[in-house]
């Protein structure tokens, strides 16, 4: 079948509302939030937005049979090129499918399509007291999906970890076009070591085993009260020191997260109303849980950060909350105001590494932003090692996107000899493929062979991932 | 000018990191779901125009058509991206290497001249009520815009039979003393769609103690025109709306109309005017221009002593370009609030775009009704019996609302409630 039938067929199976052909909408998904394809966008040759199994079923078939790449999509807020057609193909958008299946309050489980955008469930669960508790900054736009597929995590990683660990089964579309049901066919219950664990090895596998069309998920109760400590160092080091010591005081704070120096200024000079003190780190921790608990952790992590920080305030009024909180959240926003003629971009953005490395690692990536002359603001998750670096450059000057090109990098590879990881919850995707042997070795080649025993042909989303 | 050259495309389009925040945000993308009608789609397409990657079709227009303009995006991208004014700064340039008849039929001519306008509005509404629907079609502006035609102009149906502007003086003194000298803005929406708010600004402001001034030869803000691609023909008004002020020497400059208050604001002449000797005129003439509900609360800080006994459960529609493109919210509520007998019952989602946009619910008729919908099934779910919105193509479309879901609710500017009370209370004294 030549082009023009594949998409005859497309149209047949799905009707001409769920087909795009034409050349110019298709090149609206030529990229995601990536830097990687804000310089190479790559149109696919067709797209589809399909709302039941049968009909992701029918296009995989189609696919598997005329050896044409698919390429799985949510809502395209991955950073890393991830649902791009790279190789080329037909992308399977399934932002559209956003059903909430039902809400199992009894079990405490949740069952949705892939469709559904995070905050848009959580705000369900509310209704029930429950909640999914992984929460990407992306809340408001992410798909669920995407959640999976990435293992995305969050601000509250430090105590509620990734989505992995929520993701009781799931329903997959192979690449050869069957349709499997992971963690058990009829199973509700919550845990589960019967057989080989399938949907651990679908959750952060990126779209290249399989198109996720349906979506078990755990729910926690939602937390009563919540609590935010700000602290203020004027030496870097204290930071990641002081995490480790409340951390050995009993406490697990819900977040934990670092502004440095760059991030403070950023955040002082978009909105100087927020007043952040100017420091060489600030440091805030989340605590949730019932009230008195909340009150008495957050008096332990006051008395216990008060001892290197300058300065310690501890809140749980809701407006004062707000402020502090407000602070971290327009920090990725914000960093693009370092430079009037200046945009943030998503590159080097998300590596991992040890905590006690944060500092040193913070340095490192200073030296390297002096070194090809580029301002890098820093922010991040520190609970879990997980560091935020915006470069801002301007995009459209060659010069400095060469330059941003080695310093993003230096700034991975700087990840890997630290005892981390290029990417601690954004993924893979075509972006940091060329890392995979040095970080992985030979388990690269076993990753090839798992691939391969569900996708013979290679067609699932191609060129990701190594 | 080059388009590249204006302020949005040459200072903002780079900074779009492609997050997504403004998919979830667009009322047009949550109807439709695909790409191109999402606000970072658009940011994207102005990127290959101005690149030069696509060439500037009609189908590139089509696409970038589908915004209505609500603003949503722009208040909300953490980037502090204009998208709505990178996309009327790629329609006008789309507008320039794509003539269309029709299009310079209406924003060129028949809408930068107030008489003919009357006159077309004036057969259109008589047409309508002799029951000459085909004639009303080939007359009225339906004729020249595409669309579902049949549905779409129910949306017109209602047009008054006189405009504003031919029963309200040039002049009204206040009552007692004066505080304030006044220029009133008044819009082709107010003037002729909803006539009625006209007539209750300038009792309403006349009573509270201002001077009213109503220019001879006052033209459209230019929204219209900015909407659709006519950026040269937005500055000519804008010009000529800011020489005809400049000449009345008043404090302040009123409008009734969101759109009109939004269009008017400093950033957005900016935009209209880059290149143009006119910015500190436009400055100046912008720091006068406020919406009449602020001015109501922030200036005169009206108090109603009057009571009619009547009450009303009263439901706010914000309109985008109050809250999005101006941030106005509280003074409104404020202003129906100390209106006796009003009882304040918030609706769901208050803040989302009602699909109307001026001629977005002819235009694109489906999707327009699909975002009406929902905006009715919150509005009913208060249990009110008014639904007051501060915008008169807002008002257009919300009463559509009611007639398509068979809810009896009056749909009224918050100052013609005020003026009835006003009146009322007058007659029963
Ligand atoms: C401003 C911003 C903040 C962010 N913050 C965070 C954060 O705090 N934490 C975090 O983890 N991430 C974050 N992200 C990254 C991103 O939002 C997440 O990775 C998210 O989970 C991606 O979801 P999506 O629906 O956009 O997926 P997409 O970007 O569309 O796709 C991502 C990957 O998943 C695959 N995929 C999508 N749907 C399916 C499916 N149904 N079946 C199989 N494969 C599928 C795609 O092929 C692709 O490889 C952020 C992004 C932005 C822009
Ligand atoms: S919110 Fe702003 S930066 Fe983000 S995609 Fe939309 S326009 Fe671009
Ligand atoms: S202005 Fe409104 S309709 Fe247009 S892209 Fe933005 S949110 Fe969508």
């Amino acid at each position: 079948m030549n082009h023009v039938d594949i998409k005859k067929e497309l149209i047949k199976m799905l009707g001409p509302d769920k087909v795009l052909t034409d050349e110019l909408d298709l090149m609206y998904y030529s990229y995601d939030s990536s830097f990687l394809t804000k310089l190479q966008p790559v149109t696919p040759n067709a797209v589809v937005l399909p709302t039941s199994t049968a009909e992701v079923q029918a296009v995989v078939r189609l696919a598997y049979e005329h050896g044409i790449n698919i390429i799985p999509r949510g809502a395209g807020t991955g950073e890393t090129g991830g649902c791009v057609a790279t190789e080329g193909g037909i992308v399977i958008d399934l932002s559209r499918w956003r059903e909430i299946v039902e809400i199992d309050v009894n079990n405490m489980q949740v069952v949705v399509r892939p469709g559904v955008i995070h905050a848009d469930l959580n705000d369900e669960l509310a209704k029930f007291n429950l909640f999914f508790p992984p929460d990407p900054g992306s809340s408001k736009m992410c798909t669920v999906g995407g959640m999976v597929a990435n293992n995305a995590s969050g601000l509250r990683a430090v105590k509620y970890w990734t989505t992995e660990p929520y993701v009781l089964g799931l329903e997959v579309v192979t690449p050869t076009g069957e349709v499997i049901i992971t963690g058990g066919q009829q199973a509700r219950c919550i845990k589960n070591v019967s057989g080989l664990n399938l949907t651990k090895l679908m959750v952060g596998s990126e779209g290249v085993l399989g198109i996720v069309t349906q979506i078990r998920l755990r729910c926690f109760p939602r937390p009563k009260a919540r609590g935010i400590a700000m602290a203020v160092f004027d030496h870097l080091d204290d930071a990641p020191a002081t995490v480790l010591e409340v951390y050995q005081a009993g406490v697990l704070p819900s977040g934990i997260e670092i502004l440095d120096g760059s991030a403070i200024k950023a955040v002082n000079d978009f909105k100087p109303q927020i007043n952040l003190p100017d420091a060489e780190a600030i440091l805030l921790f989340e605590v949730d849980g019932n009230p008195p608990g909340v009150e008495y952790e957050g008096q332990i992590i006051k008395e216990v950060a008060g001892r290197r920080a300058r300065q310690v305030e501890w809140s749980t009024d809701k407006q004062r909350m707000a402020e502090l909180w407000e602070g971290r959240s327009i920090t990725a926003a914000a960093a693009a105001r370092v430079r009037p003629d200046g945009s943030r971009i998503f590159a080097g953005e998300d590596i991992s590494v040890p905590i006690s490395k944060v500092a040193e690692v913070l340095r490192a990536i200073r030296a390297l932003g002096d070194k090809y002359g580029i301002k890098v603001v820093n922010y991040g998750h520190i609970g879990d090692g997980n560091v935020h670096c915006a470069p801002v450059i301007n995009p459209e000057d060659p010069h400095e996107v060469e330059l941003v090109q080695k310093l993003v990098d230096e700034i991975h590879l700087l990840a890997i000899e630290m005892n981390g990881s290029t990417t601690g919850e954004h993924g893979v995707g075509a972006a940091r493929r060329g890392y995979a042997v040095l970080e992985h070795g030979s388990a690269v080649e076993y990753m090839k062979k798992v691939k391969n025993a569900f996708d013979p042909k290679g067609i699932m989303n191609p060129g990701k991932l190594f | 000018m080059d388009f590249r050259e204006l302020p949005p495309v040459k200072e903002q389009l780079m900074k779009c990191v492609r997050c997504g925040k403004c998919r979830e945000l667009c009322p047009v993308f949550k109807e439709i779901g695909v790409e191109s009608a999402a606000p970072r789609g658009h940011v994207f397409m102005v990127q290959m125009l101005r690149d030069g990657k696509v060439e500037p079709t009609p189908e590139v227009y089509d696409r970038l058509g589908q915004c209505l303009m609500c603003e949503t995006c722009s208040a909300n991208c953490p980037s502090g991206i204009d998208v709505h004014e990178l996309n009327a700064a790629a329609r006008a340039y789309l507008s320039q290497t794509n003539p269309n008849w029709g299009k310079d039929l209406l924003f060129g001519n028949f809408w930068t001249k107030p008489d003919l306008m009357k006159q077309s509005i004036k057969l259109a509404s008589l047409a309508q009520r002799l029951g000459l629907q085909k004639l009303a079609r080939n007359i009225g502006l339906t004729r020249i815009l595409p669309g579902d035609l049949k549905d779409a102009e129910k949306i017109l149906d209602h047009i008054p039979p006189r405009s504003a502007r031919s029963t309200l003086p040039a002049f009204t003194p206040a009552q007692g003393d004066t505080r304030y000298r006044v220029g009133y803005f008044l819009g082709c929406g107010t003037d002729f769609l909803s006539p009625e708010i006209a007539q209750a600004t300038v009792n309403v402001l006349s009573r509270n103690g201002c001077e009213v001034y109503i220019p001879e030869g006052l033209k459209c803000c230019g929204l219209p025109h900015i909407a659709n691609g006519k950026l040269d023909v937005a500055r000519q008004l804008t010009i000529h709306n800011i020489n005809l002020f400049q000449k009345l020497n008043v404090d302040y400059i009123i409008t009734d109309c969101g759109s009109c208050s939004a269009t008017l604001t400093e950033k957005n002449l900016r935009f209209v005017l880059q290149g143009t000797p006119y910015q500190e005129d436009a400055a100046a003439f912008a720091a006068r221009v406020m919406d009449l509900t602020v001015f109501l609360i922030d200036v005169l800080d009206i108090r109603v002593d009057v009571h009619t006994g009547q009450k009303w459960k009263v439901t706010y529609h914000d309109p985008c370009h109050l809250v999005n493109a101006q941030g106005i919210t509280a003074q409104p509520r404020e202003l129906l609030r100390r209106i006796p007998g009003v009882e304040l019952i918030e609706m769901p989602n208050a803040a989302s775009c009602c699909g109307g946009s001026g001629t977005y619910s002819v235009t694109h008729h489906q999707v327009s009704m699909q975002i009406l919908d929902k905006k009715m099934s919150n509005a009913a779910s208060t249990g009110a019996d008014v639904l007051a919105t501060c915008c008169p193509s807002c008002i257009m479309q919300l009463n559509h609302g009611c007639r398509r879901s068979n809810w009896n609710a009056e749909v009224v500017h918050p100052v013609v409630l005020l003026d009835r009370v006003y009146q009322e209370a007058l007659t029963t004294v």
